[in-house]
């Protein structure tokens, strides 16, 4: 049965508790080693999910340009969302990861194995919700879904500091059901809500939320890619490419003799097909040539073997022809 | 399959998809591994075909070719270990950690894929480079001498089907490099799906560009026939690399910002564009007043293998670092 996070963006009040219990009950240390950088934005400190944040509070602060038009506080908005890893049912990072660090448990989670994880990255621009990070220690981090709790039926750390439930934790099913409920409730009173992460994005989202705005609005993709879209396709280019690379390799190799045939400059004895270990094919040498063929062979061995620092060659019989690349034809050692 | 999928990929260009994943702070080591890998796997398939289908001049060649391709390939592992964040667990990557000894493979991901491919070529780019040491009798150790004597003696079909393996798993290398870029949810990086096709042309011209740098350093006369050859190859892929560019701008639409405009833009259009392919297909194509061919084919290599890094660099690292300037890198 899958278990998931049902976030309610309505009932946040941004208090942060869910932050503060993912940190303290995955003793996750503080960003930035503490050193407290203001980003300016609202009351977010810490920005973004990151290695060390497993859970962020966001605040989007929806005010209009000219304030006095409407009144105070009038036609603004303040929206909060206590953002966490999706647990995607078709999860991007686990797709990618090559170690088999990354897993599904038997909550249906996805999961990190630390004890697993080389710290390759490939995870990092895998999530289209810029959910893993690379921590100080090189490997990958972000939320467990609290696998520790729940293999003791606890529920994880976040939804159960959350004092206003906006944060609920459950069988996905039984939550979608709630959600859906609330969706229609809030449509009845006039609030646009509506459930992000249903099986459009990315196949269905474990931990799914209840907006009212635009995705975008909430930093989340309105349409999330999977990495493994295109690899099928890449392969194929790829492939057909390498068979373009191979047949125009082989003309341009090949042209020479193709725009001698029929003239007298063309080389037959070029035509000799020389099987990969050195030796003609048996019976390939075309007899028309062959004495003009053995005396150029005989003449490119000895100019390469005079470049070459003398080495006697334990592969030929003679040594005349010091590369052995004559395969036997040029005669000199029959 | 080709035209429906080229159809998406153009309704994709108007709206390009704009991804909310981290940059994965894939950096030099990467990029040169993009570059070397490249280099191996293209060394090796230019030798093999050269054995296969070339005449008996090109042998000096073939040789030049092996004796790179792994020692090319011995350079990107460690390229690869170091960039890992636990680098003494790059085995992880082949063996399942926690099921010692099952294997690891997960052909869906291509690191995974990668991983393999470039264990595998390693198999065939050592054989050869054992091979080549034997047969120009730089290596006389009893048991390799005895290897390369019943390697040859192998019936013909069996040679023929070790080299075109060797082949595939050459190509693999040069191309899963951009294919994993793409396997991504990055902006640019995700629509790149030719990326693959556009990694594989570059490796196999940059690697005749580096045999005709090293042929014409050692004797320019005496493999004249194969440096035509070369050449003549060198600029079909160049030819192609181009219509895969020009495809690939074409596909990511607005969505190449980050890769044509700013200080990666003057790169991609001055280096990649421009020194990389546009110049060593003029020069090659006509001769310039004054200058030797050999001259015109040495500034053609250089400006061939310099586009192909510079390729690598402004793909791997224009989406990471839209903002940074460029001399801060």
């Amino acid at each position: 049965m899958a278990k998931g996070f049902y976030t309610d963006t309505t009932v946040c009040i941004g208090c942060k508790a869910c932050q503060a219990a993912c940190h303290q009950w995955n003793e996750l240390p503080a960003l930035n080693d503490g050193v407290v950088e203001l980003t300016g934005d609202s009351y977010d400190n810490t920005g973004r999910l990151s290695a060390v944040d497993w859970r962020h509070v966001r605040f989007i602060e929806q005010i209009p340009e000219d304030r006095s038009q409407e009144g105070f506080l009038k036609g603004s908005r303040w929206l909060m969302m206590s953002d966490v890893c999706k647990h995607c049912v078709r999860a991007g990072c686990l797709e990618v990861c090559p170690t088999g660090a990354i897993i599904r448990t038997e909550f249906d989670s996805v999961y990190i194995q630390q004890d697993v994880c080389n710290g390759c990255r490939a995870c990092v621009p895998a999530c289209p919700f810029g959910v893993v990070d690379i921590g100080a220690d090189g490997k990958a981090h972000k939320c467990t879904l609290c696998y520790d709790r729940m293999q003791h039926g606890m529920e994880p750390a976040c939804a159960q500091a959350c004092p206003t439930d906006s944060i609920r934790f459950g069988d996905v099913l039984e939550l979608r059901a709630l959600a859906d409920q609330r969706v229609a409730d809030l449509r009845a009173a006039g609030v646009p809500a509506y459930v992000y992460g249903k099986e459009e994005i990315v196949g269905g989202l474990n931990c799914f939320f209840l907006l009212v705005d635009e995705p975008e609005v909430y930093g989340l993709p309105s349409q999330p890619r999977l990495p493994s879209e295109y690899v099928a396709e890449g392969l194929t280019f790829s492939a057909l490419t390498a068979a373009a690379v191979t047949v125009g390799s082989v003309v341009a190799f090949r042209k020479e003799r193709m725009d001698g045939m029929g003239g007298d400059d063309g080389d037959p004895a070029a035509t000799v097909p020389v099987s990969p270990a050195g030796t003609p094919a048996p019976g390939a040498l075309p007899g028309r040539d062959a004495v003009a063929f053995m005396h150029a062979i005989h003449g490119a061995n000895e100019a390469s073997r005079s470049r070459r620092p003398a080495a006697p060659d334990p592969t030929a019989v003679e040594g005349a022809c010091g590369s052995g690349g004559c395969g036997g034809a040029c005669g000199c050692h029959a | 399959m080709i035209a429906p999928a080229l159809a998406s990929a153009l309704v994709q260009a108007a709206s390009p998809y704009v991804g909310h994943g981290f940059p994965p702070h894939w950096g030099w080591s990467i990029v040169l591994y993009f570059f070397l890998g490249g280099l191996s796997a293209g060394t090796y398939f230019i030798a093999t075909l050269l054995l296969l289908a070339g005449d008996p001049r090109d042998r000096e060649t073939v040789h030049l070719g092996y004796l790179l391709s792994f020692p090319l390939l011995l350079v990107c592992a460690p390229l690869l270990i170091v960039d890992l964040g636990v680098p003494l667990r790059f085995w992880h990557m082949l063996v399942a950690s926690e099921r010692v000894p099952a294997l690891l493979f997960k052909p869906w991901s291509p690191i995974s894929l990668g991983i393999w491919i470039l264990t595998l070529f390693g198999l065939f780019s050592s054989a050869a480079y054992i091979w080549t040491l034997v047969e120009t009798g730089r290596l006389r150790w009893a048991p390799a001498v005895r290897a390369a004597a019943w390697a040859r003696t192998r019936p013909r079909p069996l040679m023929l089907a070790w080299n075109a393996a060797g082949m595939f798993f050459g190509f693999g290398l040069a191309g899963y490099t951009g294919v994993l870029v793409s396997a991504t949810s990055f902006p640019v990086w995700h629509n790149a799906r030719l990326l693959g096709a556009l990694f594989l042309a570059s490796a196999i011209s940059t690697s005749y560009a580096l045999l005709m740098l090293l042929l014409f350093r050692r004797d320019p006369g005496g493999v004249r026939s194969t440096l035509g050859k070369l050449a003549r190859a060198d600029r079909f892929s160049i030819a192609l690399e181009l219509m895969l560019v020009a495809l690939l701008l074409v596909i990511l639409g607005r969505a190449a910002r980050p890769l044509v405009s700013g200080g990666f833009g003057v790169l991609f259009w001055l280096g990649v564009v421009g020194v990389g392919l546009l110049l060593p297909l003029t020069l090659r194509w006509k001769a310039v007043q004054g200058w030797a061919e050999h001259r015109r084919e040495l500034i053609a290599a250089v400006c061939v293998l310099a586009g192909g890094l510079l390729l690598r660099f402004v793909v791997v690292m224009s989406p990471q670092f839209p903002a940074v300037s460029l001399w801060a890198l």
